[in-house]
């Protein structure tokens, strides 16, 4: 059956705006890091890159994942999500990153 | 560059062989450890990597108390809305069919010990009522990695400049993204089928009062919790999307396997919105602000995924040690978060009153963790979690549809006698699970559901 029933328009943020809502202190280096380039040059899924919940991971033209470190949630969905382990995961250190204000 | 931080104005104390435990992570199980120990006399350190408890934790959610409620005064716990309404929805693609529970005994104290909270203030709360009870709170600082001595765990590493802090106890409370208890080889990493990813945003509605209220009929401190499944809130993916109210805000979002997020071209972003469009639930949430957008991993192994709980010198509660119980119906970690903290917490006073620090001594945390609703809920569950992973197509997909379309032949008005009504409807229910032998079938699957 299914006909298109009424629906009110939403207005979703755009994942800048959403990502201005977290309040961000910047450790200044990265908290992530891929181990070894050559195992995401040969990786065609790039599953960091799709899981992400901030657009962190984007695809990199030679193959290794670009990472906007600073748009992190630190979820660690990538961390998982990575098959070959390839993942360099740690906290910002001494409460750097990002800071919810709600939760 | 490092971080200006409070704590690096004043002369950083060493707490260096300082205390009697040292708890990794200020979430619920780190927190209701600490009370524990702190209560019963140990000196205790309460060691959070985020500036205060809560501020790098979020969950759906609601807060499960009949422990929390045992352990502190909980009259002035800073709680948004008490649960007055449960409604389990399966969406398809355009269609909605729900069951609503609105018993009035919820709204009477306790009001069924299910309460929603934001994570920023509650967790910080808990934290103090810790403190209150003796125990030190340490904030904006990471443990690392745990120290060894003679074979035996016997404090951790940290980011701050006295890294080292040893202790005869350690209480690993650090959540589902363990890097603690997996980089001391406590525990394995989970496999990706056994983690989701959940993405959330808090709602405002500044157009006008009262919009909370009127969208849910609530009155008061009354407030809702809305569960969907179906492909019309997380597409085919095992999982699914949550409402819950809070006094001036709404929490939404979606939940859902890592394993699924990776084969799917929608990113948990993306499957949000499309659970927000959703007809039935757009409705609920539009004309809203975006308060916050937040994302946090949740670990649902389930029973087959608990770690070794004790270790020499060590104990792994809540999150870290996998004890929640999502299964589609139910979305629990808060209540086994601070029943494991509790039980980690005696154990360990117990030991201490003894001067051992064995894993034996502290076995009688796995004991009554045991005995405890945690590991009988877990394992009344793995059987349900193993056969909706078998049954997701129908369960997920066929189901939603089929009951959407049995709602609406049995309902139709039209000329037509009601019986021929009713007939369409059981055929569409009976098609989708495969006749009477199927209907049977899925009915003995799925017994213990109710029993
Ligand atoms: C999207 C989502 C929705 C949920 N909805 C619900 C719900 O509605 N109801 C429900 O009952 N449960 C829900 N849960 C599950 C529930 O949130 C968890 O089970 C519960 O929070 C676990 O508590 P915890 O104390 O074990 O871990 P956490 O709450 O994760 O706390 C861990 C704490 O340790 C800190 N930490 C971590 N590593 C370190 C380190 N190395 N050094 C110092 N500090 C560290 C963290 O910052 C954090 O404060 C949900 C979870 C998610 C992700
Ligand atoms: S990090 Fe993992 S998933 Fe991402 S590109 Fe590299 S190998 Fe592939
Ligand atoms: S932790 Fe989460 S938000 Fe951060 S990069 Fe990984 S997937 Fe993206």
């Amino acid at each position: 059956m299914s006909v298109q029933p009424q629906t009110p328009d939403l207005d979703n943020d755009s994942m800048e705006d959403r990502l201005y809502t977290v309040k961000y202190e910047d450790p200044g280096d990265s908290h992530l890091d891929v181990k070894v380039e050559d195992v995401c040059m040969q990786c065609e899924t790039n599953d960091c890159v799709r899981v992400c919940p901030a657009n962190v991971w984007r695809e990199g033209d030679d193959g290794v994942p670009h990472i906007a470190y600073e748009n992190c949630l630190e979820c660690s969905s990538c961390r998982f999500a990575c098959e070959y382990d390839n993942v360099v995961w740690t906290y910002p250190e001494r409460g750097a990153g990002m800071t919810f204000k709600h939760g | 560059m490092s971080p200006e931080l409070e704590s690096d104005t004043v002369a950083d104390p060493n707490y260096d062989d300082e205390f009697d435990a040292i708890v990794v992570g200020a979430g619920l199980a780190g927190s209701a450890a600490a009370l524990t120990m702190a209560n019963r006399g140990l000196d205790v350190l309460l060691i959070e990597r985020g500036s205060s408890p809560g501020a790098k934790n979020v969950f759906g959610g609601v807060l499960y108390t009949p422990t929390i409620r045992e352990l502190t005064d909980f009259d002035d716990a800073p709680v948004e809305r008490y649960v007055a309404e449960r409604r389990f929805s399966m969406l398809s693609k355009d269609d909605e069919t729900a069951v609503s529970l609105r018993p009035g005994e919820w709204h009477e104290k306790p009001h069924n010990d299910s309460y929603t909270v934001l994570r920023g203030d509650f967790d910080e709360w808990f934290a103090e009522q810790a403190a209150e009870e003796g125990a030190t709170l340490l904030n904006s600082t990471t443990v690392t990695g745990l120290i060894r001595e003679d074979g035996r765990i016997a404090g951790v590493e940290t980011d701050r400049p006295d890294g080292t802090i040893r202790a005869p106890y350690v209480v690993l409370a650090e959540g589902g993204n363990s890097l603690v208890s997996e980089g001391a080889n406590l525990k394995q990493t989970e496999t990706r089928e056994n983690v989701a990813v959940g993405v959330k945003e808090v709602l405002e509605f500044p157009q006008r009062d009262e919009v909370i209220e009127d969208r849910f009929r609530l009155t008061d401190e009354a407030g809702v919790s809305y569960h969907y499944f179906g492909e019309g809130a997380v597409g085919d993916a095992f999982g699914g999307g949550f409402i819950y109210t809070n006094e001036d805000t709404v929490s939404i979002g979606v939940a859902y396997r890592i394993e699924d997020a990776a084969a799917h071209d929608q990113s948990p972003e993306e499957t949000l919105n499309a659970f927000k469009s959703h007809p039935a639930v757009a409705p609920l949430v539009r004309n809203a602000r975006t308060v916050e957008y937040s994302a946090k991993t949740i670990p649902e192994g389930g029973a087959e995924s608990i770690p070794d709980l004790v270790h020499d010198g060590a104990a792994i509660v809540g999150d870290a040690a996998g004890l929640v119980l999502n299964n589609g119906v139910h979305l629990e970690g808060t209540n086994m978060a601070v029943e494991s903290g509790y039980h980690a917490g005696n154990a360990i006073a117990r030991a201490a009153d003894k001067g051992r620090v064995g894993a034996d001594a502290l076995q009688a945390y796995p004991e009554s963790l045991e005995e405890s609703f945690v590991v009988k809920n877990l394992e009344h569950y793995q059987w349900m979690m193993n056969a909706v992973e078998e049954d997701r197509d129908l369960l997920f997909e066929d189901l939603p549809r089929a009951f959407a379309d049995a709602g609406t032949e049995y309902f139709r008005m039209d000329r037509q006698p009601k019986e021929s009504h009713a007939k369409n409807a059981k055929s569409a229910v009976l098609s989708a699970v495969g006749g009477w032998t199927g209907a049977a079938k899925l009915a003995l699957r799925y017994r213990k559901v109710v029993t």
